[in-house]
């Protein structure tokens, strides 16, 4: 299908140590369209971390295929913000363009621009501890987004912060992506926050991890991840991911 | 974000005031106790309760080192002490900096010479010293190279725990973002382990001191260490505790010069 950015085909990704080997992916195939959100849901362990590790190509699958569309970059997401404490949030969010080089007049204007339209604007000369959790995480968001990449590779990027904090954060950073119209693939252990903001939502298997269930969700496109939480289809979401996550 | 005076409640006005008080207190006993510890020192050896040729006292350590500087051989001393020092110190930093680095780099050298720096390090330096005479001469820079033996395992140990503790998640990040070991290195590596660079130079000012004094104890015709063993040995010991007291003062000036360093460089634990 053309409008596949991401295929996994048959991958197959095993760890080697000292102590032994591990199989934390077996025969594991989706893919993703342009413009989705696809979130993944797995019990902890299961390799939900290898799969983005290789989607961004940290990793080579030990077999199988990964397809990635052309000129796609990646922009990674991490669970904590992994803020540099040394850098003001303006020399953070700049980062990924001192990275590739990127570093142009244009490229920075855009990137801060997208900092102030996102609320950032008082604490561009800030340090990062200078930030609430929240703020921190959607530096991180805009730190991501400065390099303008195709698709968001997210890994559990709100399992660190208190349950209140983390639905408002989850609304924020799902607004931005979708009013900067990117593609993302988001990882969670966490089923109510893939319901609440997927267009599509994988069930992992315990590891090695293997695609078990597949579900779209139709939600109107307009609600909110907070709405969504309201919504009646919910709760019946909820229960038949929880039973599928649980076999 | 700093508050202004004004704002503060007068509750915290209170509790500024008291700890101002506090540490203005704990400064003014400092100083009195010095001045104890010299009075006592000095009323003991002029009642001649204590013997002052054994003992010595703050008065004739201070006429002491006013006839060193008369005679003009203070500064030559302090001088070439401290330029051992200084140097020895310099080159073990750099020297044990830049190994660190290599040894982060390649693991496999790191495991292959891990067993070297590990019987190194419980080595005490200062049995080399009869080769290292043998091998620099007499001079300063056998003096200097004891000092850099003994400062360069520490600084290296140090630097390397410190480059290693490196965030793996931030390495993920920068590898995500498609930087390479080098880029790594020097926007996450350095400037992560800046605080452990700071606490490696404290460690070496005093490593350094050592160095240079026990250098000077094995072989020297010159400096602080040798007007210590040489006053030893003709039993001037206001001699050696005049040297003993400038020695104090130098290596304090040199602590607190890198203190200094640290709070231009490091500021609120951000570095
Ligand atoms: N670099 C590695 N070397 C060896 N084994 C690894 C490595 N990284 C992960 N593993 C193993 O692979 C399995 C899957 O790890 P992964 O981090 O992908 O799981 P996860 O689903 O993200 O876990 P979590 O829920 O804890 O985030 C685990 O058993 C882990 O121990
Ligand atoms: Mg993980």
């Amino acid at each position: 299908m053309k409008n596949q950015i991401l295929s996994f085909k048959d991958v197959t990704m095993i760890y080697h140590t000292a102590q032994g080997e591990t199989a934390a992916v077996k025969d594991l195939n989706f893919y993703v369209q342009r413009g989705e959100f696809v979130a993944i849901i797995g019990p902890s362990g299961c390799g939900k971390t290898t799969i983005l590790s290789l989607a961004a190509g940290l990793l080579n699958p030990s077999g199988g295929k990964i397809s990635v569309a052309d000129n796609v970059t990646f922009g990674y997401m991490l669970q904590k913000d992994e803020l540099f404490p040394w850098r003001t949030i303006e020399k953070n969010i700049l980062l990924p363009l001192e990275i590739k080089n990127t570093h142009t007049a244009e490229n920075r204007k855009k990137a801060l621009d997208l900092a102030i339209k996102y609320g950032l604007g008082d604490f561009l000369k800030s340090y990062p501890d200078q930030l609430s959790g929240g703020m921190r995480q959607r530096a991180a968001l805009i730190r991501t987004l400065a390099s303008d990449p195709t698709m968001l590779l997210l890994d559990e990027p709100f399992s660190a912060l208190d349950y209140q904090t983390r639905l408002n954060v989850c609304d924020d950073v799902y607004n931005i992506i979708r009013s900067e119209k990117k593609t993302a693939l988001l990882i969670t252990h966490d089923i109510s926050e893939a319901i609440s903001v997927a267009d599509r939502v994988l069930v992992l298997s315990k590891r090695p991890a293997h695609v078990v269930g597949e579900h779209v969700l139709h939600f109107d496109a307009n609600t909110k991840p907070l709405q969504r939480r309201e919504e009646k289809e919910f709760s019946g979401w909820f229960e038949m991911l929880w039973r599928q996550l649980n076999v | 974000m700093k508050k202004t005076k004004a704002e503060f409640s007068r509750e915290h006005l209170l509790y500024l005031k008291k700890q101002k008080r506090v540490s203005l207190v704990v400064q003014i006993t400092r100083i009195l106790l010095l001045v104890l510890l010299l009075g006592v020192w000095e009323l003991l050896a002029d009642l001649q309760i204590v013997n002052p040729f054994i003992t010595s006292s703050p008065s004739r350590i201070v006429l002491t080192i006013g006839s060193l500087y008369v005679e003009g051989t203070l500064f030559y001393h302090v001088g070439v002490t401290l330029g051992e020092t200084l140097a020895g110190f310099a080159i073990a930093v750099v020297a044990g900096y830049l190994i660190a680095l290599l040894l982060w780099w390649s693991e496999t050298l790191r495991r292959i010479l891990e067993p070297y720096i590990v019987v190194l390090n419980s080595l005490p330096k200062i049995a080399l010293g009869p080769l290292i005479i043998i091998w620099c001469g007499t001079g300063s820079k056998a003096i200097v190279a004891i000092t850099v033996l003994i400062g360069i395992i520490i600084a290296i140990l140090n630097m390397l725990s410190g480059f290693i503790a490196t965030d793996k998640n931030k390495i993920l990040l920068l590898q995500s973002m498609g930087a390479g070991k080098i880029q790594i290195l020097q926007k996450l590596v350095i400037p992560s382990s800046l605080p452990t660079f700071i606490s490696m130079l404290k460690i070496n000012v005093g490593m350094a001191w050592i160095g240079s004094i026990m250098g000077e104890y094995i072989v020297s015709k010159a400096g602080l260490g040798y007007l210590i063993v040489y006053g030893g040995q003709v039993f001037k010991l206001d001699l050696v505790m005049a040297a003993t007291v400038i020695l104090c003062t130098l290596a304090g000036i040199m602590y607190f010069l890198v203190v200094l360093l640290e709070k231009l460089v490091v500021k609120n634990g951000r570095n």
